[in-house]
C-alpha cells in the first residue's frame, strides 16, 4: 500500500473511531494510546523519554493537538515530524517556539509552575504513586542500579498532575519502595523522619497539591483516591481482575473498577502506526489491519 | 574560597592531541557538554583523554553521555557525581559499565535530580556559592543516609571542587514559600564543549537545543571546545545574538570535523542509533568489551582514521538535512522515516 504521505493524511477521517477488536493491537500500543488519552489540549506537558514520548505525540495528533509539549533538554512546543529517540533529538525541537536549555525547561517553565502534566517512566512504584528509579536493594551496595532521577523527581513533584507508565510485576508494584526517587501522595518527612501524607510535608510551598494522577500498566490504569492510595480504575483487555491482583506487591484496591480498558480505535491505531511510529522503533511488531480498514487504507 | 579570573583568556588553536596534553591531568573535575549520548558530545575529546591514559576523573555532569560511557569503558571515572547515569536513552538506557563498577566498589555515585543539577550549574555560572530549589521533598535524594562523597570523607575541605554539604534545607524566609534546598554551585576544573561552528578567537555558536552549556562554560575554570567549523571570528560577529559562547571563557579550540560522533550535531549529522546499540550489547559482556575497546579506541590511528572505519555510506546516510537539522535517510528502527511536509498536528488543527 504504498500510498504518499498526503494521501494517508487525507485518510485518517475516513478510518472508523471504533474500537479494535483484542489480537488486532498489540499491549504498547494500547498504553500509548491510553497516555494520549490523558492529555487534555490545553494541558502544557513534560515527558520523558520512551513510551511516555510516543503517547504523547500521539495525544498531539489525536486528541490534544494545541497541548504544548516540553522536552527537558531545552525544547518548548516542539511540532514534531518523527519520533524523537531523545528528548534532545532535534525531531522533538521540530518548529518549536523558542530553543532553550536546562534553566529554561526546570526554572522558567517547571519551578515557575506552568507545567500542567509530567509524563514518566519508573522502575517500580508504591501504594501512593511514590517511585523508584535509583536502585533495588541496599543503596550503596543495589542488586540493581538504574539510571537516577533524571527529571523524573523535579517534574513528578512540580507538575500539576504526573501520569506514570510501568511495566507491572509483583516486585515493581510495592507497599514501600527501597528508594524513593519520586514521592507520591505520602513521604519521607526529613525533618521528623516519618512517613507522612506529601500535601503535610509540601504545605506552605506552591507545589502542595500536585502529586501523581494516573498509572498506566501492561495489566491496566490506575488513579489514587482521597487518602492518595492507589486503585485499579481498568483492567486491559485478556486480563482478569484477580490476575492484576496477583501482580501486585500489596493488597490493592480493587472496589473502584470502572471495567475494561477502552480498546483504541482503528483511527487511533492508524495515526500511531503511520505517523507516530511509522519507522517501528518503539512498537517493532506488526499487527495487520482487519479486512474492511485495510480496505478503506487501499481504496 | 573562589578566585576572581586572572586575566582575559586567549584561546589557543590546538589538535586533539595537543589540548588533551596541554590541559586535561588525571583526577580533574569534568564536565561535558550536550545532553546524554544523543545531542553534541565532546566524543573525539574523551576519546582522545582515554587514549592518553588519562585517569580517575571526577565527573560532574547534568547526565551520562557518549563520554561517560567511553570512560567507563575503561574505568577512568572514579567518582560520578550526576542524576541521570544512563547514556543512550532509546540506543541504550542502562550504562552496563557504570553498574558493574559501581558493584564492585571501584566508583563513588553521588546522586541529585536533573533540575537540580541544572541549578548547580546556574550557581557556578554566576559565581553563586547556593542556589534555592524547590527540591523533591520527601525523595530519598534529600535522606541524609545517601550523602555518597560524605560518606566517603571527601566533604572536609581538602577538595577545592568538593563542597561543605551536599545540600541544606531552609524554610523560604522572604516569601514563605515553604522548604526549599539551597544546593552548592557546581564548579567544574575543565569542560569540554563541542559546537558546529568556533571562531578563530574562540567565540562559539551551536544550532539546535543549548542545553547547559553555556552554563557550563562559565562555571569552569578551563574550556575546552571542539567545532565541526573553524570560521573567521568576523563572520561569527556579523549575528552576535546566535553567538552562546563568548571567547574570554574559551582556552583552547580544536577544529575537528564529526568530533561529536556518534552523537548528532543538528544541521550537521544526526545519531547514530545502529552504532549506540551496538556499544551497548558490547558492554554486557566484559570480554566483547575489551574487543570494542581494543577496536574503537586503541584501534584507529586517528579521529579521521575512526570515522574512515565508520565508513562513508554511513556518513552519507547520517548527513543532516539544512533545512530540518537531522537525517531522513539513516534507518533508525525497522522501516524508512515517511516524507513528512508538516507536523500532522499543525496540518490538522494549527498551532
Amino acid at each position: 500500500m504504498a500510498k504518499s504521505i498526503d494521501e494517508l493524511i487525507a485518510l485518517i477521517d475516513a478510518i472508523p473511531d471504533v474500537p479494535a477488536k483484542p489480537g488486532e493491537y498489540i499491549l504498547p500500543e494500547l498504553m500509548a494510546i491510553a497516555i494520549a488519552n490523558e492529555v487534555r489540549n490545553d494541558d502544557i506537558v513534560f515527558a520523558g523519554t520512551g513510551l511516555p514520548m510516543v503517547g504523547i505525540m500521539t495525544a498531539n495528533f489525536t486528541n490534544a493537538p494545541n497541548a504544548l509539549l516540553i522536552y527537558e533538554a531545552g525544547i518548548c512546543d516542539g511540532k514534531t515530524m518523527h519520533v524523537p529517540m531523545s528528548v534532545c533529538d532535534q525531531r522533538a525541537a521540530n518548529m518549536s517556539s523558542s530553543l532553550g536549555g536546562l534553566v529554561d525547561t526546570f526554572g522558567y517553565y517547571l519551578q515557575q509552575g506552568f507545567v500542567t502534566l509530567g509524563f514518566l517512566g519508573g522502575a517500580a512504584i508504591d501504594k501512593y504513586g511514590g517511585v523508584n528509579v535509583t536502585s533495588i536493594g541496599d543503596y550503596y551496595m543495589p542488586q540493581h542500579r538504574f539510571t537516577g532521577s533524571g527529571g523524573n523527581s523535579d517534574i513528578g513533584t512540580m507538575a500539576h498532575r504526573t501520569a506514570f507508565i510501568i511495566l507491572q510485576e509483583k516486585r515493581r508494584f510495592l507497599e514501600r519502595n527501597e528508594y524513593t526517587t519520586t514521592p507520591g501522595h505520602w513521604c519521607w518527612d526529613w525533618k521528623t523522619g516519618e512517613w507522612r501524607p506529601r500535601k503535610e510535608v509540601w504545605k506552605g510551598t506552591p507545589f502542595e497539591h500536585c502529586g501523581p494522577e494516573a498509572v498506566v500498566t501492561n495489566m491496566g490504569t490506575y488513579r489514587f483516591d482521597g487518602n492518595g492510595e492507589i486503585y485499579l480504575e481498568t483492567y486491559h483487555p485478556g486480563v482478569t481482575v484477580e490476575k492484576v491482583k496477583e501482580n501486585c506487591g500489596f493488597d490493592l484496591n480493587v472496589s473502584k473498577v470502572k471495567g475494561e480498558t477502552r480498546h483504541p480505535t482503528y483511527r487511533e491505531l492508524f495515526v500511531l502506526r503511520e505517523f507516530v511510529d511509522a519507522e517501528l522503533i518503539f512498537l517493532p511488531q506488526k499487527v495487520e489491519y482487519p479486512p474492511d480498514v485495510l480496505k478503506i487504507i487501499n481504496s | 574560597m573562589r578566585k576572581l579570573r586572572e586575566k582575559t583568556k586567549k584561546a589557543e588553536i590546538l589538535t586533539l592531541e595537543e589540548a588533551i596534553k596541554k590541559h586535561v591531568k588525571d583526577g580533574m573535575v569534568v564536565a561535558f557538554s550536550g545532553f546524554t549520548g544523543f545531542n553534541r558530545n565532546p566524543v573525539a575529546l574523551t576519546w582522545e583523554m582515554i587514549r592518553q591514559g588519562k585517569k580517575d576523573f571526577h565527573v560532574i555532569d547534568r547526565h551520562g553521555s557518549c563520554c561517560t560511557w567511553l570512560l567507563n569503558a575503561v574505568g577512568a571515572i572514579k567518582i560520578y557525581e550526576t542524576d541521570w547515569m544512563g547514556w543512550g536513552e532509546m540506543a541504550g538506557k542502562l550504562d552496563v559499565n557504570m553498574e558493574r563498577h559501581y558493584k564492585r566498589g571501584k566508583i563513588i555515585l553521588e546522586d541529585y535530580s536533573h533540575g537540580a543539577m541544572a541549578m548547580r550549574f546556574l550557581a557556578g555560572a554566576i559565581g553563586a556559592p547556593f542556589i534555592p530549589y524547590h527540591a523533591p521533598l520527601g525523595s530519598d535524594l534529600y535522606n541524609n543516609k545517601y550523602d555518597a562523597l560524605g560518606k566517603a570523607g571527601l566533604r572536609d575541605g581538602k577538595h577545592p571542587k568538593i563542597p561543605f554539604k551536599k545540600y541544606i534545607p531552609m524554610e523560604d524566609p522572604f516569601w514563605k514559600d515553604g522548604l526549599v534546598y539551597l544546593l552548592p554551585a557546581a564548579r567544574p576544573d575543565i569542560a569540554f564543549i563541542h559546537v558546529a561552528q568556533a571562531g578563530d578567537k574562540g567565540t562559539a555558536r551551536w544550532r539546535g537545543i543549548g542545553t547547559i552549556d553555556k552554563e557550563l562554560c562559565f562555571a569552569a575554570d578551563k574550556v575546552i571546545l571542539t567545532c565541526e567549523e573553524l570560521v573567521p571570528e568576523a563572520e561569527l560577529r556579523k549575528n552576535p545574538e546566535q553567538n552562546q559562547i563568548p571567547y574570554f571563557t574559551v582556552d583552547a579550540v580544536v577544529p575537528q570535523a564529526y568530533a561529536g560522533y556518534p552523537s548528532a550535531v543538528p544541521f550537521y549529522y544526526d545519531y547514530d542509533a545502529p552504532f549506540m546499540r551496538g556499544m551497548d550489547a558490547a558492554s554486557r559482556n566484559e570480554e566483547d568489551m575489551k574487543k570494542w575497546v581494543d577496536e574503537w579506541i586503541y584501534g584507529p590511528k586517528s579521529w579521521e582514521d575512526l570515522m574512515t572505519k565508520v565508513g562513508v555510506k554511513r556518513l552519507l546516510e547520517l548527513k543532516a538535512d539544512s533545512v530540518i537539522g537531522y537525517s531522513t535517510r539513516i534507518l533508525r528502527g525497522k522501516k524508512p522515516a515517511p516524507r513528512m511536509k508538516m507536523p500532522l498536528s499543525v496540518i490538522r488543527s494549527g498551532y
